[in-house]
């Protein structure tokens, strides 16, 4: 039974990873840091699967658990200090789509992101993802209408970082 | 297009080279252990709830204590200790009640809520302790100057030389510089910790409280 468990699970990670790896490109700003958020959150994963009921989607749960660990539960190591500009390293885009003001903008903004509250974050992940405001609540925990409020100045200090 | 809407047309492109972990991969993540906050707390609070019995039982163990069990207090000592034992049981069932509720898949304001509501039934029974230590310190003493021959013949000898009052001054303000110390300790080492452990949580719930008004 618990073999049968842990092969589901693996298999659903290793599918739906991405998501995973997405938390930890905004909380993190080095490989290292990376693939530790990513421990953890497979652990957390883990530890909640025999209580995971099929209804809800596993991508769906896997934001929450994700964003949980990113925000809460992951206790940040201290012991690294060299911190990378991040895109441009560990996970270069790819050059060819893009001419250089596009580039050069959004280098900018995944900069500014990454200057953003834990919570912030969170509300941008949600909001890159595709998440509507009724999940961006209900994974948060407030209200729509807040969460609405919040984007609205989110985007509106992206806008000043972007043209000051 | 404002800023955060370029930065979703990307993101949604999902062209980035993210690491890619092969099944083996996960599989012994997955037996690794974890090193999250909700452990720390545990096993910290575990500590604390060890400390303070430890404290309790080494105190009963001393040479002056022994001597102080010939004296007639047991009025008083033995709902002292109940009380003592009795508040212990509660906070350790508040803390095991809600450590149980912490769930990594609630909402991230519930999941905070939890975390630190089983952090307060600890810092209760702390609070609880110190108070208890300043009471029972104050209830010890009196005892002492009731029925302790060889102080009550130190302040009878004090007294007779007309020193009663720097007599009862000075052990009143050592037993109080002792507690503060003690306290303060205590307090500063909880300072630590917890500064370093809930801080960043403290912070994020704050923001998230932030959001409602």
């Amino acid at each position: 039974m618990n073999k049968e468990l842990e092969h589901s699970f693996v298999e659903l990670l290793e599918k739906h990873q991405n998501i995973a790896h997405k938390v930890c490109r905004l909380y993190t700003n080095n490989l290292d840091a990376h693939n530790d958020l990513f421990q953890e959150i497979t652990i957390q994963l883990w530890k909640a699967y025999p209580k995971f009921r099929g209804d809800a989607k596993f991508s769906t749960w896997m934001y929450r658990v994700g964003l949980n660990t990113a925000i809460t539960l992951y206790r940040k190591n201290k012991r690294r200090v060299n911190t990378q500009d991040f895109d441009a390293v560990q996970f270069k885009i790819k050059a060819e789509d893009y001419d250089d003001t596009e580039e050069e903008q959004l280098k900018l903004l995944y900069k500014a992101v990454h200057q953003l509250n834990d919570i912030e974050k969170a509300l941008v992940f949600l909001y890159l993802e595709d998440k509507n405001y009724r999940e961006i609540s209900e994974t948060m925990g407030i209200s729509e209408v807040n969460a609405r409020v919040k984007m609205n100045r989110i985007k509106t200090k992206l806008r000043t970082i972007l043209n000051p | 297009m404002d800023g955060l809407d370029i930065l979703k047309k990307d993101w949604q492109k999902d062209n980035t080279a993210y690491p890619k972990h092969s099944y083996n991969e996960i599989y012994k993540m997955i037996l690794k252990k974890s090193s999250s906050i909700v452990k720390w707390i545990f096993i910290i609070s575990l500590l604390e709830f060890v400390f303070w019995t430890l404290i309790s039982f080494f105190l009963k163990d001393t040479k002056s204590m022994q001597r102080f069990e010939q004296f007639d207090a047991d009025t008083i000592l033995i709902p002292l200790a109940i009380i003592g034992y009795v508040v212990l049981a509660y906070f350790f069932y508040i803390f095991f009640r809600n450590y149980r509720t912490i769930s990594a898949t609630d909402n991230a304001k519930v999941l905070m809520e939890n975390i630190l509501k089983t952090r307060r039934a600890v810092k209760q029974y702390v609070g609880f302790n110190l108070i208890y230590l300043v009471i029972a310190t104050v209830v010890v003493l009196f005892i002492e100057f009731d029925q302790d021959q060889q102080l009550i013949n130190q302040a009878q000898q004090a007294s007779a030389n007309g020193d009663v009052f720097k007599f009862y001054a000075t052990i009143i303000i050592t037993t109080a510089i002792f507690l503060a110390i003690a306290i303060g300790l205590l307090l500063l080492f909880y300072w630590l910790v917890y500064g370093i452990l809930l801080g960043r949580l403290n912070k994020n719930y704050t923001e998230l409280k932030k959001l409602e008004v």
